[in-house]
């Protein structure tokens, strides 16, 4: 079998600079091909589909016709699509108010000097590669009002009791809760990155100018870890605003629509109810959501840079 | 002595936060190896017979069965091509190469608003209703991560030893084959893990993809027993705790490799 090399060699020899092109780039994009033949058909078509769907309604088993802007306006004029987006947005800012914080508090310690703290960064990442639905069943055994040791320990602290998913407050809490409890270890594998990057020289200099603990971490550690911050944090918002598997497991949205975030209303009307318009509808708002906060977070970063 | 208390501190912190994360699991583990109430079974801290209640279903294993069958399946479909496709991009230059960086913003769209005309589709082609749909679905999602994730370890193998065995007379793909595949063995095992696991704990795509009771993935059938086991904590947890315990195992074997992975893939 001759060898690429000489079949390239073979090939320049010839006249005609566009046979030549082809072959030099035939192998990388034949190998390419599969993966961009699945990524067009399956997720590129259908992502575009979905703003058609959502101008047009779709009964099941009937064709579909054109509405225009009508699933839209009916979205917008309902207080429940309203109130899905505010109890996405509140349960965004809760997540990273509580996720990011302690991910970052254990990315230092994993990091730091202390013998076998190490061994700590594999096993504080069990939360994140369990399933949702598994970690949703772990978090309702735990806040059970009868035999849930965080409601009976609330109870016996306060006296009162406490009905973590009826309660519409302290159902917002569970759900933010467990989402920062799945979220916060790949933060912490990303600062972590981040943190131990760094070179040591840096503190040492720092600390011949007389930095203390808090001025070493505002000036060495914090800029140097901004760019893994920015990652986590956008990786983090971009599936806090999209879930639907984690909240629809805990809660299913309830009590009323307290819990019901955008990703589970989706989830509802798509594969619950079969509103094809409507569920396309909120997924073109799911889509410029995180479009918008991906723009956000990188004109964030990129005004960071400039300084 | 300031060493010691830096330690010391940070321990606590260790500790603290080990308690945050592994307290609802070995609560979990706890609740599912406790007996039901009025089912004493003798005295012992451990009782089995939430395990063998759940295990002697017939459903369960079925549910088992197809959770297998699928996550085998995205994992068999995805790996050849997230191989081939992080190989072209980490050993070659080709116009438009610049454009992979959309594997890396895709999957940050929504996947569910994806689903809502995969689904239209799917019955049009007839797939609707089989579990073919559900591993189409996670090879879909999961593939241009792993393609990112494959390009990460090929780039960490030396392209001398390439350019080597291409001198003596290998073609590229010989060389893929015969060189870089056995070099980043542990590499492609831990993305294969990583597509298993993502394939194992989804359930948004099989209830997207699927009706029929007998097709249900393991994490759909624990939603169901959710709605109907409501208080059960102990057969809910045992549940849960067999559908923890394979994607807990492979991370822990494959930690290593699947966390560079991740980086890489995640980096720049």
């Amino acid at each position: 079998m001759p060898s690429t090399l000489e079949r390239s060699i073979a090939f320049t020899r010839r006249p005609g600079w566009s046979l030549y092109l082809r072959h030099r780039y035939r192998l990388p994009y034949l190998l390419l091909l599969p993966v961009v033949l699945l990524l067009l058909l399956f997720l590129a078509w259908p992502l575009a589909s979905v703003f058609y769907f959502s101008l047009r309604r779709t009964p099941l088993g009937e064709p579909s016709q054109f509405v225009g802007l009508d699933n839209f306006a009916l979205l917008f004029r309902e207080a429940r699509f309203l109130g899905n987006i505010l109890a996405s947005l509140q349960y965004l800012v809760g997540v990273l108010g509580l996720s990011v914080p302690v991910a970052y508090l254990a990315a230092v310690l994993i990091s730091s000097k202390v013998r076998g703290a190490g061994a700590f960064r594999t096993l504080f990442l069990l939360p994140w590669i369990i399933a949702p639905v598994v970690s949703a069943i772990l978090f309702r055994t735990m806040v059970d009002p009868y035999t849930g040791p965080v409601a009976r320990a609330l109870e016996t602290l306060t006296g009162r009791k406490y009905l973590f998913l009826v309660n519409p407050q302290l159902a917002v809490i569970t759900i933010i809760v467990h989402s920062a409890w799945r979220s916060f270890p790949l933060e912490m594998l990303l600062i972590a990155a981040g943190l131990t990057s760094i070179p040591q020289e840096l503190y040492d200099s720092a600390k011949v100018d007389g930095a203390g603990g808090w001025a070493q971490f505002r000036y060495v550690t914090l800029p140097l870890t901004k760019n893994q911050l920015f990652v986590a944090v956008l990786l983090i918002t971009i599936w806090t605003l999209q879930d639907a598997e984690g909240v629809y497991s805990l809660t299913q949205g309830g009590p009323g629509y307290t819990t019901e975030v955008v990703g589970v209303r989706l989830f509802k009307e798509a594969f619950i109810y079969f509103n094809v318009g409507i569920a396309a509808a909120i997924g073109v708002v799911l889509i410029a959501l995180s479009v918008l906060f991906m723009v956000f977070y990188l004109r964030v970063l990129g005004a960071g840079e400039g300084q | 002595m300031k060493a010691r208390l830096r330690a010391g501190l940070a321990w606590l912190g260790i500790l603290l936060i080990g308690i945050v994360v592994f307290f609802p699991i070995a609560w979990g583990v706890k609740t599912s190896l406790t007996a039901p109430l009025g089912l004493g079974g003798g005295s012992g801290l451990i009782h089995l017979q939430n395990y063998r209640y759940i295990l002697s279903q017939p459903l369960f294993l079925l549910y088992v069965k197809n959770s297998v069958i699928v996550s085998l399946g995205a994992v068999l479909a995805a790996i050849p091509m997230a191989i081939l496709g992080g190989y072209a991009l980490a050993r070659f230059d080709f116009p438009g190469k610049r454009l992979s960086v959309l594997l890396l913003v895709l999957p940050l769209l929504p996947a569910i608003a994806v689903l809502v005309p995969l689904i239209v589709y799917m019955r049009r082609v007839g797939l609707y209703n089989t579990l073919l749909a559900v591993i189409l679905a996670n090879v879909v999602f999961n593939t241009p991560f792993a393609v990112w994730m494959v390009r990460g370890f090929i780039l960490s193998i030396p392209i001398e030893i390439e350019e080597a065995a291409t001198i003596d007379g290998c073609s590229r793909l010989e060389a893929l084959w015969q060189i870089d595949l056995p070099l980043a063995a542990p590499g492609m095992i831990a993305v294969g893990i990583f597509i298993f696991i993502n394939s194992w704990n989804n359930y948004l795509y099989a209830f997207a993809f699927t009706t029929s009771p007998e097709l249900a993935v393991l994490p759909q059938a624990l939603l169901r027993f959710l709605g109907a086991w409501g208080t059960n904590y102990g057969g809910l947890t045992a549940a849960a705790t067999l559908a923890l315990l394979p994607p807990a195992a492979l991370f822990l074997l494959s930690q290593r490799w699947f966390i560079m992975g991740m980086l890489a893939g995640t980096g720049k």
